[in-house]
């Protein structure tokens, strides 16, 4: 009988260590399997400069090492110029944008770039403010929320910018993004994205040229409402912005079209004041700056890079009025913004030219 | 909640996890709360439906048991009444609407658009064969309701079968094995190869099917049409069962069988005996037998003796059985005349065959064949195939005038000229990267389907394998599933088909 029992016990041991054993090699497995998957979700990602990359890049840019981050629209990334805000005075800029970046997508960036950096002043692009629809496009929301590394902000930011329900197939990745198998190259499997170098500070430069006309309207103070979600949104930027001590600029980037805007930016004007940030509309004809209609923008919305000079250097004098950002050019921990400025020279020689040297 | 949507697995996960933390004997409450919920998140209207059409047939069974001819006989009545009803009402109206002559506006018959419940024509054949069993002395009916109530709804067959069988499946619920490393992972790996079929295969070749029926199209397209209509049941089916005999698996069940490979049938019974093998056999036990033994069948029997001579005649029953149980099989897949013509094609095949078999036999006899040696094998492949191709014209069209059509169409305007220009046509339908997938997919099922054909096991020898090999080839295939299937953004993924039946 003790036999027995003994064999018995010695049978439950025995099983489980064999129990133990295979969910141990199912643990490896699964990890094996999770490490696989998210390379296979690297590789068919879109690696696209406005959003995801500059997204990504922001990870490998030293900490603490961004004194003006810039959140916003293509308006942003394409007419606020690093190189210049540096070169000519010594502005640490980063562009922390992305292709119709709604204030959802701006708030999510901003709490995951505050994990490594502490900027001494926030740009906000005020394009946002004059976005209707709730929820964010297909293709957006992909360019403004598959950079984030972090998991759950990553979560988050899909989860504010889709309609319930369609949230998990972004999470997830795979439903969303495993066509893209058609169109992978080899360059979509090796890091860093677009093998874009990590000096690079975020601006996209837009070498077109169309002319236009100054914007003609009526300078009312009318006020068409702002979306109620792009509104909670800003003012979470707002607050996480004042809980760290941060000031913000809303700023209202020139562009030709801006008529359509302006009421808009009336109701976000006063509800920045209400907050107690800084509001400055670079479309007024005291804030132009010597920008150009007719040479100055690649299309009825962006700046061209000539005109992205031309405004650069008026956002410069801006800043350092209003924030006294310091002088960073040949401090230590800072060369990447010079290797980012003599790429940018040797890239496009006839526009360094017009820079301040 | 389809069985191919994330929420499934996470319902599967939960379910599994659930199922091992009870103890052995509760395990089966805890498979029943999930398939009444699973069943619940469909509707609670077709749960309600279900939970009375099991109420009425363990009456009857319980009935039947105790010697009872009538209740039995009222409960099928009663079970089978309500599937008709609910599975043909709207299409008989449809279809009486349009030949009857109308008065105003109104139809003459009102049409109901009732939604069939989930998994109707599975449990109704299920809990009837239960009856039947019961008034046959097969099987002591079950006295606990909500034991035959998880026979009856267990969750993983109730999208798409198999009809299983009480003295089977009965046990296995009410006393399931310990858990197993081995039955666990071989569930889990049969689950991704059904995965991989559905989304990388089936559905991947449905564009260029629906687009090859088409009058508009050269004949050696609808052909391929139909060909590849054939392939994408094929995926579709098998891909389907073994997503849900792999859910069972999990739990440690395992289910029968339902699909066997029927492209290596070398004779269309065979094709039958492996296509939809629960079915055919529900068919068999409940329908054949009886109809061959009824009166009618005896005297048809007599009958034929009398016509054809002894040995023929002798067949003419079982003939006339078959040809009205395809009819049925037919019509169970579709209210349609395109599912009535399926069934009748096999059916009177079927039927000639086993009247013109006797003579096959002196004919075999006479040039010397013999039926398993290789030749004459290949050739009833090639046969099978070739009369199960011909079916797929009534299966993938709308009407018969329809398929007729383009049947006529393949044989009087085949229309191949060059390959160069037929490589054209097929890329205007699906680009030729999707068809470089497609074809390497298919050699990877033709070459495991060949392989389990010849006896490999190649399920059994993957698990065995060793651990740098198997794990390579696993996540090769999760990857090949989650990057190449039919899903998503950009993909009109579709129903398993046999769902709808």
């Amino acid at each position: 009988m003790e036999r027995v029992e003994a064999a018995s016990r010695v049978n439950k041991a025995s099983r489980a260590v064999v129990i133990a054993a295979f969910w141990g090699r199912l643990a490896c497995f699964a990890l094996l399997c999770f490490a696989a998957l998210s390379y296979a979700v690297y590789a068919l990602t879109p690696k696209f400069e406005y959003g995801i990359c500059g997204m990504v890049n922001l990870y490998r840019q030293k900490r603490n090492t961004v004194d003006a981050l810039v959140l916003g629209t293509s308006l942003a990334y394409s007419g606020v110029n690093t190189n210049v805000l540096w070169a000519e005075y010594g502005i640490a800029a980063y562009d922390l944008c992305g292709a119709e970046q709604t204030y959802w997508n701006s708030y999510y960036y901003l709490a995951e770039a505050l994990k490594t950096q502490t900027p001494k002043v926030i740009l906000l692009d005020a394009k946002a403010s004059t976005y209707q629809q709730d929820y964010t496009k297909r293709g957006r929301t992909i360019l403004n929320s598959f950079g984030i590394l972090s998991p759950v902000t990553r979560a988050r930011a899909i989860a504010a910018g889709t309609p319930p329900g369609d949230a998990l197939g972004y999470i997830l990745a795979f439903p969303q993004i495993h066509a893209n198998y058609a169109t992978v190259s080899a360059s979509d499997f090796t890091f860093p994205p677009g093998g874009i170098p990590a000096h690079w500070k975020g601006f996209i430069g837009a070498d077109e040229r169309e002319e236009h006309r100054r914007p003609s309207l009526v300078w009312t103070d009318t006020e068409k409402k702002i979306n109620g979600r792009q509104l909670d949104y800003l003012n979470r930027i707002l607050d996480l912005a004042a809980s760290r001590g941060i000031p913000v600029m809303v700023a209202c980037f020139p562009n030709p079209d801006y008529a359509a805007d302006h009421m808009y930016y009336n109701a976000l004007r006063r509800v920045t004041a209400e907050r107690g940030a800084d509001f400055v509309n670079f479309n007024e004809p005291s804030m132009r700056g010597g920008l150009l209609y007719t040479t100055d923008f690649a299309d009825w919305q962006h700046m061209n890079i000539k005109g992205s000079v031309t405004f650069s250097r008026l956002l410069g004098e801006t800043l350092l009025d209003m924030y006294a950002l310091p002088d960073r050019r040949g401090a230590a921990g800072y060369a990447s913004y010079d290797e980012c400025l003599a790429m940018w020279i040797e890239e496009w020689p006839d526009y360094a030219s017009l820079l301040r040297l | 909640m389809s069985v191919l949507s994330f929420e499934f697995l996470v319902f599967l996960a939960a379910t599994v996890a659930v199922y091992y933390a009870l103890p052995l004997r509760f395990r089966w409450i805890g498979l029943l709360a999930a398939s009444l919920a699973f069943y619940a998140a469909a509707g609670w209207q077709g749960l309600a439906y279900m939970l009375c059409a099991a109420g009425v047939t363990w009456l009857g069974a319980i009935a039947a048991g105790k010697g009872n001819k009538w209740l039995p006989a009222a409960a099928l009545t009663l079970v089978f009444g309500a599937f008709v009803f609910v599975k043909y009402y709207d299409a008989a109206s449809a279809w009486l609407n349009g030949i009857l002559p109308s008065s105003g506006k109104e139809p003459l018959i009102p049409e109901l658009r009732l939604i069939a419940p989930l998994g109707l024509s599975y449990f109704t054949l299920q809990s009837a064969g239960y009856v039947v069993d019961a008034r046959r002395g097969k099987l002591q009916p079950e006295r606990n309701p909500l034991r035959y109530l998880l026979f009856v709804s267990f969750f993983p067959q109730m999208t798409q079968g198999p009809i299983s069988e009480w003295k089977r499946l009965a046990p296995l619920l009410a006393s399931p094995p310990r858990f197993e490393p081995i039955t666990f992972v071989a569930g889990a790996q049969l689950m991704l190869w059904g995965y991989f079929k559905k989304l990388v295969i089936a559905d991947r070749i449905a564009p260029f099917t629906i687009a090859a029926a088409s009058a508009d199209q050269p004949g050696w397209l609808v052909l391929l049409g139909a060909a590849l209509f054939a392939v994408r049941l094929y995926a579709d089916f098998s891909g389907g069962m073994d997503v849900i005999r792999g859910a069972a698996g999990l739990f440690g069940i395992d289910m029968a069988d339902n699909f066997n490979r029927p492209f290596f049938s070398s004779s269309v019974a065979e094709y039958w005996r492996r296509w939809h093998i629960s079915l055919g056999a529900w068919f068999r036990a409940y329908m054949f037998f009886p109809l061959t033994v009824s009166r009618a069948g005896v005297a048809v029997g007599r009958a034929g003796r009398k016509l054809l001579g002894k040995k023929a005649g002798r067949a003419l029953p079982g003939a006339a059985a078959t040809v009205v149980i395809f009819l049925f099989v037919g019509l169970w897949h579709a209210a349609s005349w395109n599912a009535a013509l399926y069934g009748l094609y096999f059916g009177l095949t079927l039927g000639c065959a086993t009247l013109l078999e006797p003579a096959f036999k002196r004919l075999r006899r006479g040039l010397g064949v013999h039926v398993e040696s290789r030749p004459p094998r290949w050739f009833g492949i090639v046969r099978t195939l070739s009369i199960v191709l011909t079916a797929q014209y009534f299966a993938f069209t709308a009407t018969p005038a329809e398929a007729f059509s383009l049947m006529g169409a393949t044989v009087t305007r085949f229309g191949f000229t060059t390959f160069t220009q037929a490589g054209a046509a097929l890329a205007a339908i699906i680009n030729p990267m999707e068809w470089i997938i497609l074809v390497i997919s298919l050699a990877i099922l033709f070459a495991v389907d060949f392989m389990d054909e010849k006896g490999a096991d190649v399920s059994k020898r993957l698990a065995s394998a060793p651990v740098f090999f198997r794990w390579p080839a696993l996540i090769a295939l999760i990857l090949a599933t989650l990057v190449f299937g039919c899903y998503g953004e950009g993909f009109d993924m579709a129903a398993f088909i046999y769902t709808q039946f």
